[in-house]
């Protein structure tokens, strides 16, 4: 293995762990992680910029798995009632299986340095609802520097979306380079906005080394079939 | 100066569910007058008793006292006649007020008196002691004006404790004054008049309210009902709004004289 | 107060400490909200207002609970302390809040400053008053009464304030200094309620805030319709 790890592209499927690294676009998995137990539901977190698509993606989700596994949602900093509305409206989700936690405009506090209102709702859910098996939890939208506690999630989804420019990936950031799955939203969007898609896998691949990365337009595959599996991918290792 | 008055009604042995006056004892400036016809009531209805203030009272100084009890199954109405102005005396120490209600089990206490007024320069502590037996009903009253009209207020303590079966529902004071930040948006938020309404119901109730009203489930059971207002008159229409929003309302509603 | 703060004094009163009161903004978004508070004016009264009133009254339960958790009181005192603040907090909206952070602060401190007196208090009320949990942590770790009642006045000002800053865009070195200019009013108020630590819960003091009990009811009620951005 090279010396500077970061002067190589990592290839897909690339397997191997760095040591320390204070560098911000470093891909590595975090190593301190807090074993989920099986005791409780399997808590996802979906971050990613304003408008990438995460409570779209959060309702395919629903939509796949809510037939096979006990799930709720917590969302963070919905600001209309139309967003509020909108996993309901979308009827994936009976509206008492959904908490909505308020940040006090600071999204990123409410899911990494104090992640006290999301553990409270966590709570009250799996309280409401015994035997509860996957909590969603979303993000309020915010910049790519934005992660999720290991304290708070098992495992998170960032999700980018192509209307965003293609340069995203390469931008790094711990969004990108660490969570555990990449999803870059709207590819049938890629055309009409100019996006190289070639480059923006290309880059998500370099900056993610080992990490996998799903391309999905939910136009076309609206149940987000690709997601659903590595979920439950994540879920059965636990419950196993 | 120093009086204590007591009134004590119970239900009537020989004419059921009559409540009939059984104790009465006024103390200037504390006058107890039982409503005419008191003597002859309906079964069913309360004994009413008017509070009269003789004398402009309480002055700086004052200590009143006033003891009321509610026999098991007895109904009472105890009414205000007039506004309490808390006025200054010669002395530079509080007047100071105390009114304690026993209710006992099966009885109904409705506690009304008028707005107390809290003149410039009065300086006056009031506190209302409610208790309840276990399925007795009060409601209780206070409605607090800094000041007559275009008149600064002076300084006013007011507390009021409610406990059913030694259990506390309600304990709340409140410190007025001139330099009590009532302006504040976070204590009056410059309004001139605070009412309250402790109802202690056995109904289960829903938060409801309203601009600068609100009927508040307590935990322990029973509810509040808080209004700020420019003056009596608004304070009072606010509260008759919490009082609709009660699942007894029918039971809260003032009845004509 | 001349004894230096405990570090967990220190602690809790940090913004950055994890108890989940970053979400609270104390009435003053909805205060924001009614066009009762748009500027530095404003904000000094409104802060003034809640420091003698909601802020007195869990400075008088923190200090009492401060006294309780250093005298390893048994379980029903908790429960009558409890009981007694709820008696004192007469809108749901409110408990809600103060249980809401008081559930988050024990859930950072059973992992800070796990201790007997906590694992007491928090078997008979899960989801403990902010005020008293606070309280119970300081007596539990060396702190006293009066250091407790400090910690507990400071936030009841400090998360308004800070989410003025954030609602109103205000300059956060001017809301600051308002802060500041609060000091000799916490200090008189923490030496006051440290004086009544030793009192039985039912004849401690019972300070009242009416407009924030109605604003804490109207915030609730317009969540419903237009949303706010903080929990309370």
């Amino acid at each position: 293995m090279p010396a500077d790890r970061h002067a190589h592209d990592h290839g897909p499927g690339a397997d191997h762990v760095h040591p320390v690294n204070f560098d911000p676009t470093a891909a590595e998995p975090d190593r301190h992680r807090a074993e989920p137990s099986a005791g409780r539901a399997f808590r996802l977190g979906i971050g990613g910029p304003v408008g990438s698509g995460k409570t779209a993606l959060t309702a395919a989700l629903c939509r796949a798995l809510g037939a096979e596994l006990r799930l709720a949602v917590v969302t963070n900093d919905i600001y209309t009632t139309e967003d509020a509305d909108f996993l309901r409206r979308a009827g994936v989700l009976a509206p008492d299986r959904i908490e909505a936690v308020r940040t006090g405009c600071c999204p990123h506090t409410a899911i990494r340095d104090d992640i006290t209102a999301n553990l409270d709702a966590v709570d009250q859910l799996e309280q409401r609802f015994p035997g509860l098996e996957l909590v969603i939890i979303e993000s309020g939208g915010d910049n790519l520097t934005a992660v999720f506690s290991r304290g708070l999630v098992d495992a998170q989804i960032f999700v980018v979306d192509v209307a965003g420019g293609d340069k995203v990936p390469r931008k790094g950031g711990p969004g990108v380079t660490t969570a555990d799955l990449l999803v870059i939203n709207k590819v049938d969007l890629a055309e009409l906005v100019g996006a190289d898609m070639a480059v923006m896998v290309a880059d998500a691949h370099r900056m993610r080394g080992a990490l996998p990365v799903i391309t999905q337009s939910l136009t076309r595959t609206p149940d987000a079939p690709e997601v659903a599996d590595w979920v439950r991918g994540r879920v059965a290792r636990v419950a196993a | 100066m120093r009086a204590s008055a007591a009134l004590a009604v119970e239900l009537d042995r020989r004419r059921p569910g009559r409540t009939v006056v059984r104790a009465l004892r006024s103390a200037a400036p504390l006058t107890l007058v039982p409503r005419a016809g008191a003597a002859r009531p309906e079964a069913g209805a309360a004994a009413v008793v008017h509070l009269v203030s003789s004398a402009p009272a309480p002055l700086g100084g004052d200590e009143l006292e006033l003891t009321v009890r509610v026999g098991p199954g007895a109904r009472l109405r105890l009414h205000g006649v007039a506004a309490t102005l808390a006025l200054p005396g010669h002395r530079s120490v509080p007047s100071h007020s105390v009114v304690r209600i026993e209710v006992a089990e099966g009885a109904r206490v409705d506690y009304l008196p008028e707005p107390t007024v809290v003149t410039a320069r009065a300086w006056h502590r009031a506190e209302l002691r409610v208790e309840l037996a276990g399925h007795a009903v009060a409601r209780c009253r206070e409605v607090l004006v800094l000041g007559r009209s275009g008149e600064p207020a002076g300084r006013l303590h007011s507390a009021v404790h409610v406990r059913r079966a030694g259990v506390p529902l309600l304990r709340q004071s409140v410190d007025l004054g001139p330099d009590e930040l009532a302006d504040s948006p976070a204590v009056l938020a410059g309004h001139r008049v605070l009412a309250t309404e402790v109802i202690a119901w056995p109904d289960v109730v829903e938060p409801a309210g309203g601009d600068w009203w609100a009927l508040s489930p307590l935990a322990a059971g029973g509810a509040l009902a808080t209004a700020l207002a420019p003056d009596a008159v608004t304070a009072q229409r606010l509260l008759a709004n919490a009082r609709a929003a009660h699942p007894a309302a029918a039971d809260l509603a003032e009845p004509a004289w | 107060m001349t004894d230096p703060p405990s570090p967990a004094a220190l602690i809790l009163a940090d913004s950055r400490f994890p108890g989940g009161g970053h979400v609270h903004s104390g009435g003053l978004e909805q205060a924001v909200s009614q066009g009762l508070v748009s500027g530095l004016d404003d904000l000094a009264g409104f802060l003034a207002g809640r420091l003698r009133t909601a802020g007195r009254l869990a400075a008088v339960f923190a200090a009492a609970a401060a006294h309780a958790a250093a005298r390893r009181v048994r379980p029903a005192h908790w429960v009558a302390l409890d009981a007694e603040l709820d008696a004192r907090t007469p809108t749901p909206a409110q408990r809600a809040a103060s249980r809401a952070q008081g559930r988050g602060t024990a859930r950072a401190a059973l992992v800070a400053w796990p201790s007997p007196v906590l694992a007491d208090l928090l078997a008979v009320t899960p989801r403990p008053h902010h005020a008293v949990l606070v309280g119970a942590v300081h007596g539990s770790t060396g702190g006293n009464a009066g250091q407790a009642a400090l910690t507990t006045a400071y936030l009841a000002v400090s998360g308004p304030a800070s989410a003025a800053v954030r609602l109103l865009g205000l300059d956060p070195f001017a809301v600051n200094a308002v802060l500041a200019r609060l000091g000799p009013a916490l200090t008189e108020l923490a030496a006051e309620a440290a004086r009544t630590a030793a009192d039985r819960p039912a004849d401690l003091p019972a300070p009242s805030s009416p407009a924030l009990d109605l604003l804490a009811e109207a915030h609730d009620r317009h969540h419903q319709q237009e949303v706010r951005l903080f929990a309370s």
